[in-house]
């Protein structure tokens, strides 16, 4: 909102210079955005909160520096003429909707253009001139805050004015000579038989004022606020009119608005007044606040220790009546032109900011409790935590997604409710093309990450993300389900910094063990993975993450349908899991053991096994055996090829054997080790190669 | 001279001959290489072997000795010998030059560049947006404040009415709000916490909720549709504008030195009552509006930084979590993370918060 320093000046004594002035404006709450020097005059570029209707004028603004400074206000009363109500002229159908409408026919107008005062004066707030009545219209408008419109008087039809609801069906061509379709939840300024203005927001062209009128018939009125903002999002037309209508003009300005206008176009356009009509079917009721004691009040919910009368001199400066009802409470009248002021908060803050918040002092709370986190955070900090020593970034993506997403990749389990027609949460529609699902699955995201990297030349890349994912609830009416997850991406080359030769390419294991590691760091119980065909992975590449028996995600490489799609041309590997659940899980206690007292013996071996025995079956076979001094059982290397038969391979592990009575004997290992071997051989056909 | 007086003079020359070419070793070692000297080196050896070794001529020597007449002996024995040092001095002078040659040239070899990059293992970065929230965390949990989230999908209740938003606000209507095709809404700010807190905590309450929202904002250079806010509530008895403006001037003092000062300025909220904008001193030029002479970015040469809205709950809120608005009073405050990660950093583009470029993201630590 641009408010100029002359004008003001007209309006209330300021002994302030611009600078000054823009500080204490401010500091009420009309933040000065800046200050631009207008030839021998200065504009301030105000930011007005909705609240504060107003203030969208000069006359606005200057109250505010009244009560400020405690000037006076130097307004005229304008009251030249005083209305009849002429219900011929005008007509309200719709009360509800015009709570006052007022209209003044001027005759005898010449329309030519403003004398130059006028230019400079609204070129000053941003407004260019058009001719000498629109111009007037405008001014009144900075200068009061009353939109106001001129009519050809001679082309409206019986020459009267009908306010009512438009009629489905109806339409008008507005003044941006657009043709608008009207419909009857729609406040319409009409003649005897069509609308002629789109009350509150904008005139029609036809009707409107041209080098050629003569009559002119000015509308000055009061419209639901409510209505008008509603119309205006409807046309997506937000005018200076709409604006002002809908956060509220003052009611009881509107003779003196008609008034100003009226006495300019006589002046300026050479006009003679002629009827002037108010129809004011709802009457003003201003809110009426009951306070026991506002000096408490203020003092309770500021700190601020304001005198009495000093709150009295603010309340007058800014039209705030009182009257002392009963002995134990006052009652505060509110202003027509404030429609923001209804309980005894408003007016402390009304005190406050006049007073100033500079003054209001800096405590802190006395002491109440011990500071928390969130229970999960000291084990999702650690989680992030080891990630990033791993080398991964920490992404963040949008929420929302494309829907070519859907079903695209396997979900955590037991998240969408698949017999739903609807599983996912959509939104009603977007901003960014195309996205309108809230995501399921943190995967699309970081795969999108990835993209934008490698276009970037950046081959070698690990990332995670922690995010909430959201599928429809089993209830249409319930709250859609939401559940933070973890995802972690990885592709191209294990790198060191600042060293370009790559050590060597990424791997599922790369992948497994970052996962493991971040499961570690939560201090979980070790994951299990099984081999399970998931649909975005390559099959053979791809796991079943489980906790205690629970599935709670997969891992594995990337198709190559969806690694096509994404155009990357380098193995990708994911892993997405359910992170509330694991939270979930209890910390692992810690019990120390006691260190080792006598020394272990060591075993390699080599066996020799059919490719779809497992490291975990081998694993598995020798722990059920329950052997006592074996104690660890440590995976050495895999290796298939040259000398392996092609449904083969050879998987070498360590096994450590150990007493803690006393010192192992070489026989003794031979016994157990032997024994081991023949069960491996036994249960899993493996064959001990070297 | 004596037949084997002479024999020994004959092994003195042909070793002689024979380490000529060492000779002049010492004055030249310098100018070896390394390869040379260790070809010296060797064929040292093999020199050594042959005339001092177990067969060798002078070994052989020692049995002529028997030979000479005994009267003779004494002084054939000496010469003998004097001939022997003079062979193994000359062979271990040689020796340990070669030997320290080769030491010292072998080190300088191995002299490393200790300005190659060290192993170290490639690290990753937090967010920045989880570095600025956990700062943030930290200074609140230590002043006695809870750390809270919830639901980003809400119902209208949580995110307007029971915020004081009621029906017909603009701030309702849907060019701000997501709504998904169930009608619910994607919360708009995170003061939905304020009261599902409440509603779990009852009073008196003092938490911080940093959260994921949403607003039907199209991205550009300072908006994006979702972005991170930080709320702060403080119910209880007593607690008045000057607790608000104490607590937020502690954190960011906290966070940006003890220099900070804080400025509240009238505003409108529709859950605060009264309502302020709260502004610091900008940390980059202290206040002053210029930094080493130019106009200071960050504060756009104002001097204050306005980071984000507050005030007094407002009754209507604190009644829809049955608080009652004339026991209890509190403050509750809330800003934007991406705004101040943008003010911090003179970050010029919002949108690289969601981006993922890593180029952006190992910025930050």
């Amino acid at each position: 909102m641009n408010i100029s320093y002359n004008w003001l000046k007209d309006l209330v004594k300021i002994d302030l210079s611009p600078q000054e002035l823009a500080t204490k404006l401010t500091s009420v709450g009309l933040a000065v955005e800046g200050i631009h020097e207008a030839g021998d005059d200065f504009v301030f570029d105000i930011d007005i909160t909705s609240n504060r209707g107003d203030c969208l004028s000069h006359l606005g603004v200057s109250r505010e520096i009244a009560a400020i400074t405690n000037a006076q206000l130097r307004i005229a009363d304008y009251d030249s003429q005083k209305p009849a109500n002429d219900r011929n002229l005008v007509s309200i159908q719709d009360a509800d909707l015009c709570n006052r409408f007022t209209a003044r026919v001027i005759h005898n107008v010449k329309i030519t253009h403003s004398p130059e005062w006028l230019v400079k004066r609204l070129e000053a707030v941003g407004e260019r001139s058009i001719n000498n009545v629109a111009d007037i219209t405008n001014y009144v408008m900075h200068e009061l805050g009353q939109p106001m419109h001129s009519f050809d008087l001679n082309k409206l039809s019986e020459n009267r004015i009908v306010v009512r609801r438009a009629r489905t069906g109806e339409t008008i061509k507005t003044l941006d000579e657009v043709e608008r379709k009207l419909d009857e939840t729609m406040l319409a300024i009409c003649d005897a038989k069509k609308p002629v203005a789109v009350a509150g927001v904008m005139g029609g062209f036809d009707s409107a004022i041209s080098d050629e009128t003569t009559h002119v018939l000015l509308e000055v009125a009061y419209f639901d606020r409510a209505n008008i903002r509603q119309t205006s999002r409807n046309f997506k037309l937000s005018t200076e009119a709409s604006h002002h209508f809908e956060r509220g003009v003052d009611i009881e300005n509107l003779i003196r608005a008609s008034n100003r206008a009226t006495e300019l176009i006589c002046e300026l356009a050479g006009g003679t007044a002629g009827e002037f009509v108010d129809v004011y079917p709802t009457k003003f009721t201003p809110n009426e606040i009951e306070s026991e004691d506002i000096q408490f009040a203020v003092k309770r919910l500021t700190g601020l220790e304001v005198e009495s009368n000093e709150i009295l001199r603010i309340f007058a400066a800014l039209g705030i009546t009182f009257a002392i009802r009963t002995p134990k409470t006052t009652t505060f009248t509110t202003p027509s032109w404030r429609h923001d002021l209804a309980i005894e908060e408003d007016l402390v803050e009304e005190v406050a900011r006049i007073v100033g918040y500079d003054k209001i002092g800096e405590e802190l709370p006395s002491a109440f409790g011990a500071g928390e986190y969130q229970p999960t955070e000291s084990r999702k900090k650690s989680l992030r935590r080891t990630l990033v020593n791993l080398g991964f970034n920490e992404a963040i993506s949008y929420s929302f997604i494309d829907t070519r997403h859907d079903e695209r990749f396997d979900l955590i389990p037991s998240f969408v409710v698949e017999n739903l027609d609807e599983k996912y949460v959509s939104l009603e529609d977007s901003i960014i093309e195309g996205a309108t699902r809230m995501r399921p699955s943190l995967l699309s995201g970081l795969l999108d990450a990835v993209r934008t990297n490698l276009n970037h030349q950046r081959r070698d890349l690990k990332l995670f993300e922690i995010g909430k994912v959201f599928s429809a609830s089993e209830k249409e009416n319930d709250l859609p389900n939401e559940r933070e997850l973890f995802a972690l991406v990885l592709t191209g080359n294990e790198t060191l910094q600042n060293k370009a030769m790559p050590l060597r390419e990424f791997d599922f294991y790369d992948a497994k063990g970052a996962l493991e590691a971040a499961a570690s760091a939560m201090n979980l119980p070790a994951l299990d993975f099984h081999p399970k065909d998931v649909s975005h992975l390559r099959r053979g590449q791809s796991a079943e993450i489980s906790l205690g028996g629970k599935a709670v995600g997969t891992i594995g490489r990337l198709n190559d349908e969806i690694s096509a799609a994404y155009k990357f041309r380098q193995p990708v590997f994911v892993t997405e899991v359910d992170l509330e659940t694991l939270l979930e899980a209890k910390e692992k206690t810690i019990l120390y053991q006691p260190l080792p007292v006598y020394p272990s013996i060591v075993r390699d071996v080599s066996l020799l096994v059919k490719r779809d025995v497992s490291f975990a079956d081998v694993q598995r076979t020798i722990a059920e055996q329950k052997f006592e001094l074996c104690r660890k059982i440590e995976f050495v290397d895999v290796y298939e090829g040259a000398g392996v038969a092609d449904d083969q391979r050879s998987i070498t592990i360590r096994l450590e054997y150990r007493s803690d009575e006393r010192t192992l004997l070489e026989e003794e290992v031979e016994t157990i080790h032997g024994q081991i071997l023949k069960v491996l051989e036994t249960n899993l056909n493996a064959k001990q190669r070297f | 001279m004596s037949e084997e007086k002479k024999q020994i003079e004959q092994i003195r020359q042909s070793f002689q001959t024979a380490f000529a070419g060492f000779v002049h070793l010492h004055k030249e070692i310098k100018d070896l290489t390394l390869a040379d000297a260790e070809s010296y080196q060797r064929e040292l050896a093999e020199l050594k072997t042959k005339h001092t070794g177990k067969k060798s001529e002078l070994a052989n020597s020692k049995k002529l000795i028997g030979r000479v007449a005994p009267e003779e002996r004494g002084a054939f024995g000496s010469f003998v010998q004097s001939i022997e040092r003079e062979i193994t001095t000359a062979i271990e002078e040689a020796e340990t030059n070669l030997k320290n040659f080769i030491a010292d040239a072998k080190i300088e070899r191995e002299r490393l560049d200790v300005t190659l990059p060290g192993t170290q293992p490639r690290e990753g970065h937090l967010h920045l947006l989880t570095i600025l929230r956990q700062k943030i965390e930290d200074i609140f949990v230590s002043m006695g404040y809870s750390i809270e989230d919830d639901r980003e999908i809400e119902t209208d209740y949580y995110n307007f009415d029971a915020l004081n938003i009621p029906e017909g606000h603009p701030a309702r209507e849907s060019q701000d709000t997501f709504y998904t095709t169930n009608g619910f809404a994607l919360r708009s700010q995170t003061s939905t916490v304020q009261i599902r807190a409440m509603e779990r905590r009852g009073v008196p309450i003092r938490i911080i909720a940093p959260g994921r929202v949403f607003r039907r904002d199209t991205p550009d250079l300072t908006h994006t549709p979702m972005f991170h806010q930080i709320e702060g509530l403080c119910v209880d008895k007593n607690i008045t504008m000057a607790h608000l403006k104490g607590t937020v001037g502690e954190w960011l003092r906290r966070l940006f030195g003890k220099e900070t000062r804080i400025r509240l300025r009238p505003s409108y909220f529709p859950f605060t009552e009264p309502s302020a904008e709260f502004d610091f001193s900008c940390f980059k030029c202290g206040g002053t509006g210029t930094f080493e002479s130019e106009r200071c970015r960050p504060c756009k040469g104002s001097g204050w930084i306005e980071l984000g809205g507050s005030g007094m709950v407002h009754p209507n809120v604190l009644r829809a979590c049955n608080v009652d608005p004339q026991v209890y009073s509190g403050f509750a405050f809330g800003f934007g993370l991406e705004r101040m990660c943008l003010l911090m950093y003179s970050l010029d583009d919002i949108r690289l918060m969601f981006e993922n470029d890593v180029r952006f993201l190992e910025q930050f630590r």
